[in-house]
């Protein structure tokens, strides 16, 4: 068991933090894996931890869907698992937020996914699966996240619908929902000391007093990929127990 | 080596159908399990086909002194607990009006109170990083004709799954639960035979997937609860072919 050989993967936003644990951990376990992203940086870090049996692709989660599609079906022929983790966040109060914030978020966390997975259809042969990556703020009312959250509240609600009119396929849609996961991104991304604050407040309220690891959600999607054969338009969460507790 | 290898696993109900596949994988892949069971030939059977990793129990759920005595004999043989499944459950299939108390008191006290306690007399042994895995069903989230009393249990079951969680957290044990739905484990064709060929050719006509789940199906999401999970904690994975979803 354990072993994924031959198997072929597709990871969008596959170049760090989640997505990035998720394909080295296939890439380790013998699958082939097509990993996207988009800024130089990333990639050339994704080559260096994937090495050279995977393949990384500069592609833009929005514009670039054709093109990856041809690149899958060029360098794969078919796709076993289809990951569509890529996607951004944005932190506004409802005030403060603008029409183009509210379409660029949803255009690249609700729209891209559900075109990439309909123009990756004829790649996927029963038996297949597809994983989304949501959040546990679609669940909840966080100051800040009213856009993000919404577009991961669709996002969840496709993971049902897409699984209801693929499961005659052999197809089965399920979705990961990660909590805090200390992929590094706060601390790129915010002030050190502001980064530091936040990092240490959810830690204070985290059931587990802890981040989780981007290793530990890659196992969820794997599992949901490959081993949950009887499992379809699910939600998993890998949250430290935060939305349950 | 095998990715379960010295882990010491109690599965309670494991003698035959859901715990009897996960007793089966988990041994497969390199741990000891613990089984128990009610029937004496069920659990002959179940340590014939588990062969030398496996020890099986005689022991009754919702007996407060079974659960003493299955405590001390997990002691005696593992020391150790790195995973327990609290599995054995019933079913009850009466339509409301027909409920007697004694019913509803037996199915309460094998389905809720027998895990409750089960894992209150077991967790001086549970290791910091276990996982405790409750099976629930997709039942207690819905309303079926004739399971109100079943799934009542397995609702309070649930929400276990969560305080539990809450409260053992602080020592590193996380307790998770495992929702499956229809899943064919010959009980029906045991229990109803001269219904189960019409129940299942309907459920097959009506569910998303169009098929029963096979046992081994709701192993690996066991494994994965108890062992892989480990930035999981008060969940309900649900092995139910899309039916709770779609």
């Amino acid at each position: 068991m354990s072993d994924y050989t031959d198997k072929r993967v597709v990871i969008t936003g596959g170049t760090n933090g989640i997505g990035l644990a998720t394909a080295k951990a296939m890439v380790d376990k013998g699958a082939r894996v097509l990993v996207t992203g988009r800024t130089p940086e990333s990639l050339k870090n994704a080559l260096a931890t994937l090495g050279p049996e995977a393949i990384v692709v500069a592609s833009d989660a929005v514009a670039d869907i054709d093109a990856l599609v041809r690149r899958a079906a060029d360098e794969l022929g078919g796709v076993d698992l289809l990951v569509l983790n890529a996607g951004g966040t944005a932190s506004s109060i409802v005030e403060d937020t603008t029409e183009s914030l509210y379409d660029n978020l949803f255009e690249l966390n609700t729209k891209a996914p559900y075109f990439t997975l309909q123009k990756f259809l004829p790649l996927l042969p029963a038996g297949s699966a597809v994983v989304l990556t949501t959040s546990v703020s679609n669940t909840k009312g966080i100051a800040t996240t009213s856009v993000y959250s919404a577009t991961k509240a669709a996002l969840r609600s496709m993971t049902r619908t897409f699984a209801r009119e693929l499961v005659d396929r052999g197809i089965r849609v399920n979705a990961v929902s990660p909590g805090p996961i200390d992929t590094g991104i706060l601390e790129r991304t915010m002030p050190a000391d502001a980064a530091r604050q936040f990092l240490e407040q959810i830690k204070a309220t985290n059931p587990m007093q802890r981040f989780g690891e981007p290793e530990e959600v890659a196992k969820a999607i794997i599992f949901l990929g490959f081993e949950a054969t009887y499992t379809t338009g699910t939600e998993l969460l890998v949250d430290g127990g935060a939305s349950d507790l | 080596m095998s990715r379960y290898d010295g882990k010491n696993v109690v599965i309670t109900g494991g003698s035959s159908g859901l715990g009897l596949a996960a007793a089966q994988y988990l041994v497969d892949n390199g741990a000891r399990v613990l089984v128990t069971g009610r029937s004496r030939d069920t659990l002959e059977r179940a340590g014939r086909q588990l062969g030398d990793a496996a020890v099986t129990v005689a022991s009754d759920a919702s007996s407060s002194a079974a659960i003493d005595a299955l405590a001390a004999r997990v002691e005696a043989e593992f020391t150790t607990v790195h995973a327990l499944v609290l599995n054995a459950g019933v079913g009850s299939f009466d339509p409301f009006d027909a409920v007697t108390e004694q019913t509803f008191d037996e199915v309460f006290a094998i389905n809720t109170k027998g895990p409750f306690f089960t894992l209150q007399r077991l967790v001086p042994l549970l290791a910091e990083g276990s996982g405790v895995v409750l099976t629930t069903s997709i039942a207690n989230q819905t309303g079926w004709d004739a399971l109100s009393v079943y799934s009542a249990s397995k609702a309070a079951l649930r929400s276990m799954a969560r305080t539990l969680s809450r409260e053992l957290l602080p020592r590193g044990i996380r307790v998770n639960a495992i929702s499956p739905g229809s899943i064919d484990t010959g009980k029906l064709d045991k229990e109803a035979p001269d219904k189960a060929a019409r129940l299942k050719a309907q459920f097959n006509e009506s569910s998303p997937m169009n098929r029963w789940g096979h046992p081994a199906e709701f192993a690996p999401a066991v494994a994965f609860l108890a062992f892989d999970a480990t930035y999981v904690a008060g969940i309900e994975l649900v092995v139910d072919g899309g039916e709770s979803q779609l």
